[in-house]
């Protein structure tokens, strides 16, 4: 590779060398405490979620072979996408509202890449013992102990993975039955390629890439300073509390020998799992995941110094200025939360279980039949929302002697179903002059309440 | 530095993290994609359109697999044009 002339010599590095590995130094403290609760909280949900039941079938179930969704007590048709797409948009402003009042504590404790990695972590831990016991461990030549440990390891990261693969495509193929298929070994398909697949990632991901995927991979780690401001939380270090830096005896007065609160142990860079100092102040690779926080408050304590030097804090606060939770961005994006999240609710409150669309034939106005008989024709949608069959029986008003043609008495509709019907309305021509309103009437035989009542016009001669 | 020699976690290279973002982002823009089209269209009724006995979970599989090649095509090439542009030429004094 040449280098480009004129400019400093840049570190060359080999394509695809064998990167060093991560040890990240365990610490405990209160951050700790949070994002082990939260993976448990969260994992929990994602595991146990496709095991609820709604009326004795999967509670929350994208059934993609079927192409319907289950949400509770709610049964979506692929007609309903817009829902989806409402509800993705309201979670994408949420986060912009939450990033822009408590910064990046999604990325730390809720993110999945996060919820994974620590769960892995975990188990590199039980398995393989704490930061040096693992340093140690990849050292020494093979022996027994060595194989043990890292056989162990790799047969829990196995498993949690496999089980992550099934639990995932259990959210979009019934996860009971998938469930005895594997165990009865009729096993094949899509299904378990896709199972492997997510796996996999999972496997990956959690186990190998770790940060990595948010320093290099995540678009959202690069946009969020976008949504930052001075009174966003953030992880900040005090600089003028903790400068100048430098060792120390515990029991000196080090404010008479020159030196600030930090005593330059590295503890809150060996902690950090993206490996960034955070005394060089914010950088777009920090995750808020709080391990240096924990790390920094159990020194203060061993110095007998105040908490804090490394903390959660706003850009405010550290200047000694007061922090506002409310200002024009957070209103922003609060009114954007609450018209859409009120927008969403509404569809979903008024969507109705019949649908019923009319067409008005274009290509002709009317057409005169023997007898004086006057004829549009139309194309009737017919949708049927619920999650039963059902059948419908259609209708026309709205001008007298109106009549329906090729219609049967009776339109039977599966579930979710749409039927398509060419329909023509017959009127004596006497009866009608120009362009006329007339209505057509969708009612479920076995609920009336039900009716859909769809406005359509009917156009006869202007003389007669 | 001190503190440099503490830090656990590695750098990765121009090429690596190329390929990565290359990757992962035409994976998200194949799911987005994909989840679009077939809230439009149903695989069995697309596999009846071009004569081919196509099964839902196949032809999901098949719509995903296209997005994502086509995108990591398309991110692959734009990122390999930005980063091998000719250099922007200096006046000279």
């Amino acid at each position: 590779m040449a280098l480009p002339a004129g400019n400093a010599p840049v570190a060359v590095q080999p394509a695809y060398q064998s990167a060093e590995k991560i040890y990240p130094r365990e610490i405990a403290g209160r951050y700790a405490n949070l994002s082990g609760w939260s993976t448990l909280v969260l994992l929990g949900l994602f595991y146990g979620v496709p095991w609820l039941k709604w009326d004795g079938r999967q509670a929350f179930l994208f059934d993609l072979p079927e192409r319907k969704f289950y949400l509770a007590g709610l049964t979506l048709w692929p007609q309903d996408f817009p829902l989806l797409a409402m509800l993705l948009i309201v979670a994408a402003i949420g986060l912009f509202f939450f990033t822009a009042l408590a910064g990046r504590l999604w990325c730390g404790f809720a993110c999945p890449q996060t919820v994974w990695t620590e769960a892995f972590i975990r188990m590199e831990q039980w398995t393989e013992g704490t930061r040096s016991q693992r340093m140690k461990l990849d050292k020494a030549p093979m022996s027994g102990n060595k194989f043990r440990r890292k056989f162990a390891k790799q047969f829990l990261w196995l498993g949690f993975s496999l089980w992550t693969g099934y639990t995932f495509v259990g959210y979009f193929t019934p996860i009971h039955e998938y469930g005895l298929q594997l165990a009865r070994l009729e096993i094949g398909g899509w299904t378990l390629f896709w199972t492997l697949f997510y796996g996999t990632a999972t496997y990956g991901n959690a186990g190998y890439l770790r940060e990595q995927v948010c320093k290099y991979m995540c678009p959202y780690a690069r946009f969020q300073s976008a949504m930052f401001d001075k009174d966003t939380l953030i992880i900040s270090y005090d600089r003028q509390r903790g400068e100048p830096r430098g060792g120390r005896r515990r029991r000196i007065d080090h404010r008479a020998a020159g030196l600030g609160d930090c005593i330059d142990c590295t503890l809150c860079v060996q902690v950090c799992p993206t490996g960034i100092d955070i005394r060089d102040g914010l950088q777009y690779e920090c995750i808020a995941c709080g391990a240096c926080v924990d790390a920094c408050n159990s020194v203060m304590d061993k110095m007998s110094y105040p908490r804090g030097l490394v903390g959660f804090t706003t850009e405010h606060a550290l200047a000694g200025e007061r922090t506002r939770l409310v200002r024009p961005r957070t209103l922003v994006y609060a009114t954007l939360l609450a018209l859409l999240t009120g927008g969403l609710v509404s569809s979903v409150v008024l969507r109705t279980p019949v649908i019923l669309d009319v067409m008005r034939d274009r290509n002709a106005l009317y057409r005169e039949l023997p007898n004086d008989v006057i004829e549009n024709t139309y194309t009737v949608k017919l949708i049927n929302q619920a999650n039963r069959a059902r059948e419908f029986v259609l209708s026309v008003g709205g001008l007298p002697g109106l009549e329906l043609d090729g219609v049967p008495q009776s339109i039977p509709i599966e579930g979710g179903g749409i039927v398509s019907l060419p329909v023509r309305v017959r009127v004596r021509s006497g009866e009608i002059r120009g362009s006329r309103a007339i209505a057509f009437t969708a009612t479920p035989s076995d609920n009336a309440d039900d009716l859909r009542v769809t406005e359509s016009r009917f156009v006869g001669p202007l003389s007669p | 530095m001190m503190a440099k020699d503490y830090r656990g976690a590695r750098q990765w290279s121009r090429n690596r993290q190329a390929i990565a973002i290359v990757v992962w982002i035409s994976f998200l823009s194949a799911a987005v994609a994909t989840m679009l089209f077939f809230a439009a269209f149903d695989p069995v009724e697309l596999g009846g359109l071009l004569d081919t006995d196509l099964n839902r979970d196949g032809g999901y599989a098949a719509g995903f697999f296209f997005f994502w090649l086509l995108s990591a095509a398309c991110s692959g090439v734009t990122a390999w044009l930005v980063r091998t542009a000719p250099a922007r030429h200096r006046a000279v004094d």
